[in-house]
């Protein structure tokens, strides 16, 4: 199946253009297999293990090994379409490195935080990991335990997870990687709608007359998606493309209005894009006065920063208060907009005036139906939450929602990040179905569904998922587990904020992976996982598809899942171990009960029995804990949002579709939420019905323009911003093992500008060091390569382990989404 | 394609098109871009799409062929769907660190 460079590039290509005509991917461009190897495999379907559009495969397996993958034509999403890593994606489990024992650093024979990695049986790894566990509780209580999971973790494998945490070991410090994905977008939809996710759904790409991208390099990190977008836009010709970003990419090809502004200044284009609609007379007047209510947000809330740090001294109101707000009313809002004129923002923003007017006119006309999708841009942004907040308001103005191609989207980077991370739960402060720990009543509905005594959960929000790294470098977070991510080159300012962390020696650090990364090989132990179709489970995609597969293949032997783990592992704690005297006395039954009798086994999880596990079946994780648990966590799970506008329907019935999008009522998906007649919980006859909010109206927030954390200066001249490429998933933990993805981009190079080079007397090619106030990074130059900054801006990609830009990066975040922006800093570039 | 500047000869180009051409001349149009010095159509849609790529050796080389059908009185729309450069002359240019090199650099620490 090796195919060389050449050819890999003309496959992607003929498979690029297939898809935008409509038609099956030709022979020479499919994971080529013969017709007599054909007869032999087995196909069943599964999400792909990638990003969150949520794209279906058929994967094929033949004498046990996965072999063949293609798109799944009965798929809604991706119509049979693959991109290429979907392409490649039979690979992924069959990097030569992968891991199979568990591997803990000893000494003579001893666990030694300086010693070397020595493989262990799974017996002595958990008794090390209890050991350690009990320990910290001994010492400092639950709040010394702490899980940085996944939005890539199964819906099951994450609703398990929450429930040992908040639960059993009575922590809230577990937070999903997904907090530097989508965290701000999640505080945007909460705080406009009350309610989390998108309101419309994919089949807006075929109903929209413009597109607007916010930040969001769609052609490379959402490529299905951007085929659908691509072929709407050729096969309508009045149909428009807007692209914003502070560089040029892939996405402008297609671009009718490509814009490139100064970093932070999407907030400043944002409110003239209102200022616009309302000075126009364009607003939908019957819409904002049945539907919306108008609100001053707090400002100046800092840089989600350490306290110590001069810009939270300097800053008023970074505290509790961040995300306050008081009413206002439209002439109030409308007032405060009025500064955003084209002039001052054109100049603020860089971007020529004509450019912005046409694309507030895209808004402001109520012909166009418009559709907007954002990612990173918008979500890794110290005013993440506001910069959503900010697009609602003008979708809002306008009445442009929760209608075909009229739609405010933002668009997910994991496969379940939605599913799992949103849905499910695992933040730190959050509960399933929307609900949060600080709220006493849904900590009561908690307990009540998992019957446990009251005051089980305990109720202040853990450590989200920077403040993690800053607990562990403190040595205030001890007893650490980190599964199905790669945070030690996810995360900004690994120098000063995350390694130091992960060393620190009062600290023990266990890490679940199926390859030895970066953050694997920073741990004390390291588990071995089973991935993807190695085992059975749920994903949920970013338009609130919940999808599900089966376990097609073995794990190799000794890799077990990250369910199996937290399940097994929870048999290592009594009740007693974990709970106080006066919790255990209010349900003594449970008294000398293991964590996974209680968590597990004898609540409504494992109710179902392995007879509906067929004998032909694989399920690893079933069979060794003697129950259908795959089945028992997600019903479990679904009772949460039932009747409460997060229907799922029955487990079984996702294994015969390709997949429903929530709420699910009466067997019936709904594909545009709030929205009278698509949407079953709006209230008749009230047209639209924001029902997230109490009185059924979602919120236009005033919010003004406000510097970044951090901005080029005379030494550190240049913005530097990371992001992603076509070719990598993520972190390339997964894609950097494929050969044929590796070799199309096997380095992360940086991209500036030929000036910005020829200024620094670099060439094409030259090796230079990436230095900020925190740390430096070696890579290449490139200067003619798909991205294009302008000059004054650089961008690396972060899929690469042996060049770690986020050494380089800044660890502000969003002080209400507490979400990192990994596309502002300053730094500086020399020769080396 | 936004880029205009001619490239290295050293350079493998590859680009990907879909012709929408007027249905009555679609085997006009078939015969037209495969008589292109490294053309290939791969595949034709039930509605004529015709899927096809150019490999060239520059964006100059590219653009020429492209204007050729471009041009041609039996196509409706030409769509430019992918370009992708391969650069041959560094190939073997890539740094490549042992993972566990990364810690080290790791403990290195600021600078």
């Amino acid at each position: 199946m090796t195919i060389n460079r050449r050819e890999f590039i003309k496959a992607n290509a003929i498979a690029a253009a297939a898809a935008v005509a409509g038609v099956s991917v030709p022979a020479v461009a499919s994971n080529l297999i013969t017709s007599s190897d054909i007869t032999k495999l087995k196909w069943d379907k599964a999400p792909c293990r990638f990003c969150g559009t949520g794209c279906s495969v058929n994967v094929g397996v033949m004498d046990g090994k996965v072999v063949a993958t293609h798109g799944d034509i009965k798929s809604p999403v991706n119509k049979g379409l693959n991109c290429v890593k979907g392409y490649f994606l039979s690979k992924i489990m069959y990097g030569k490195d992968r891991l199979t024992t568990p591997l803990l650093r000893m000494t003579n024979g001893k666990y030694d935080k300086e010693g070397e990695f020595t493989p262990v049986s799974w017996d002595q790894a958990f008794n090390v990991m209890a050991e350690k566990a009990k320990d910290a509780l001994k010492k400092d209580g639950p709040e010394a335990l702490g899980m940085f999971g996944s939005g890539q973790w199964t819906v099951q494998e994450g609703y398990a997870a929450v429930k040992l945490m908040k639960a059993g070991f009575r922590t809230n410090n577990i937070d999903p990687n997904a907090r530097h994905c989508m965290a701000s977008a999640v505080g945007g939809f909460m705080r406009t709608f009350g309610i989390d996710e998108p309101m419309g759904c994919y089949d807006d790409l075929e109903a929209a007359d413009a597109f607007v991208l916010w930040g969001s390099n769609m052609a490379e990190m959402h490529p299905i998606l951007w085929t659908r977008l691509t072929d709407r836009r050729l096969s309508a010709p009045h149909v428009k493309v807007a692209v914003l970003s502070t560089f040029e990419h892939r996405s402008f090809d297609l671009a009718d209005n490509g814009m490139i502004f100064t970093p932070q200044t999407d907030l400043a284009i944002l409110n003239y894009i209102a200022n616009y609609i309302i000075q126009t007379g364009r607003v939908n007047k019957d819409f904002v006065s049945k539907h919306t209510n108008f609100r001053l947000g707090e400002t100046d809330i800092g840089y989600g920063l350490r306290p110590e740090h001069p810009l939270e001294q300097a800053a008023k109101n970074n505290g509790k208060t961040a995300g306050s707000s008081t009413p206002i009313d439209f002439d109030e809002y409308a007032k405060f907009v009025s500064t955003y004129t084209v002039e001052s923002v054109s100049k603020l923003s860089g971007v020529p005036e004509h450019k912005l007017e046409a694309l507030a006119e895209l808004y402001a006309d109520p012909k166009i139906k418009v559709t907007s999708f954002w990612t990173m841009g918008f979500n890794q942004h110290t005013r993440g939450v506001w910069a959503n907040n900010l697009v609602y308001n003008i979708h809002l103005l306008t009445g442009k929602i929760s209608t075909p191609g009229n739609s405010p989207f933002s668009l997910t980077g994991q496969p379940s990040a939605c599913g799992t991370a949103r849905e499910v739960g695992t933040f730190s402060h959050r509960l399933p179905a929307d609900m949060v720990v600080k709220n006493p009543k849904h900590r009561a509905i908690a307990e009540k569904i998992w019957d446990l005594p009251e005051g089980t959960i305990p109720p202040k929000p853990g450590y989200h998922a920077v403040l993690q790294n800053r607990m562990l470098k403190d040595g205030k977070l001890n007893f650490y587990w980190v599964q199905c991510n790669n945070n030690m080159q996810a995360a900004a300012n690994t120098n000063e904020e995350v390694y130091p962390g992960y060393r620190n020696p009062k600290n023990f650090i266990v890490v679940s992976d199926p390859y030895p990364t970066v953050t694997a090989q920073a741990a004390d132990l390291i588990l071995p996982t089973a991935m993807w179709v190695e085992k059975e489970g749920v994903y949920g995609n970013a338009e609130r598809r919940t999808q599900s597969w089966y376990q097609m293949v073995e794990a190799p032997e000794g890799a077990k899942s990250d369910l199996w783990q937290l399940v097994e592992f929870s048999k290592r704690f009594n009740v007693e171990d974990v709970w106080p005297e006066e919790l255990i006395a209010k349900k003594p039954e449970v008294r000398g009960k293991t964590l996974f009798d209680v968590l597990y086994k004898d609540s409504s999880v494992g109710k179902f029995s392995l007879d509906e596990v067929p004998e032909d079946r694989l399920n690893h994780d079933a069979r060794d804990f003697g129950f259908y648990i795959q089945k028992g966590l997600f019903e479990e799970y679904a009772t949460f949002g039932r009747g409460h506008a997060h229907d799922l329907a029955p487990y079984d019935r996702y294994h015969k579709e390709r997949g429903l999008r929530w709420p699910v009522v009466n067997g019936v998906e709904t594909k545009w939420r709030f929205k009278e007649g698509s949407d079953p919980y709006v209230k008749p006859g009230s047209g639209w019905d924001f029902y997230g909010k109490p009185d059924g109206r979602a919120i236009i927030f005033a919010l003004p323009y406000e510097p970044p954390a951090e901005s080029p200066d005379e030494e550190y001249d240049l913005w530097l911003s990371t992001g992603r490429v076509l070719e990598h998933w993520h972190s390339g933990s997964m894609t950097q093992r494929v050969p044929e993805l590796y070799k199309a981009m096997p380095d992360a190079l940086v991209y500036m500008h030929p000036d910005d080079a020829k200024k620094r007397n670099m060439r094409r090619g030259d090796l230079v060091k990436l230095i900020s106030r925190r740390g430096e990074v070696q890579t290449r130059v490139e200067t003619r390569g798909r991205n294009k900054p302008p000059i004054g801006l650089v961008y690396m990609p972060w899929f690469d382990a042996s060049r770690l830009v986020n050494k380089v990066t800044l660890d502000a975040t969003d002080p209400l989404s507490k979400q990192t922006d990994f596309k502002k800093c300053a730094i500086k570039i020399v020769k080396v | 394609m936004t880029q205009s500047k001619d490239s290295q000869p050293s350079e493998y180009h590859v680009a990907s098109f879909v012709a929408y051409p007027i249905l009555a001349q679609l085997d006009e149009v078939k015969q037209a871009i495969t008589d292109i010095e490294g053309a290939e159509i791969h595949v034709t849609s039930e509605e004529g799409k015709i899927v096809f790529t150019m490999e060239g050796s520059s964006y100059r080389d590219i653009g020429t062929k492209m204007d050729i059908i471009r041009v041609h009185k039996g196509i409706i729309n030409l769509s430019p769907v992918y370009h992708q450069i391969l650069d041959e002359s560094t190939d073997n240019d890539a740094i490549q660190q042992e993972p566990k090199n990364i810690l080290k650099e790791l403990e290195k620490n600021k600078t």
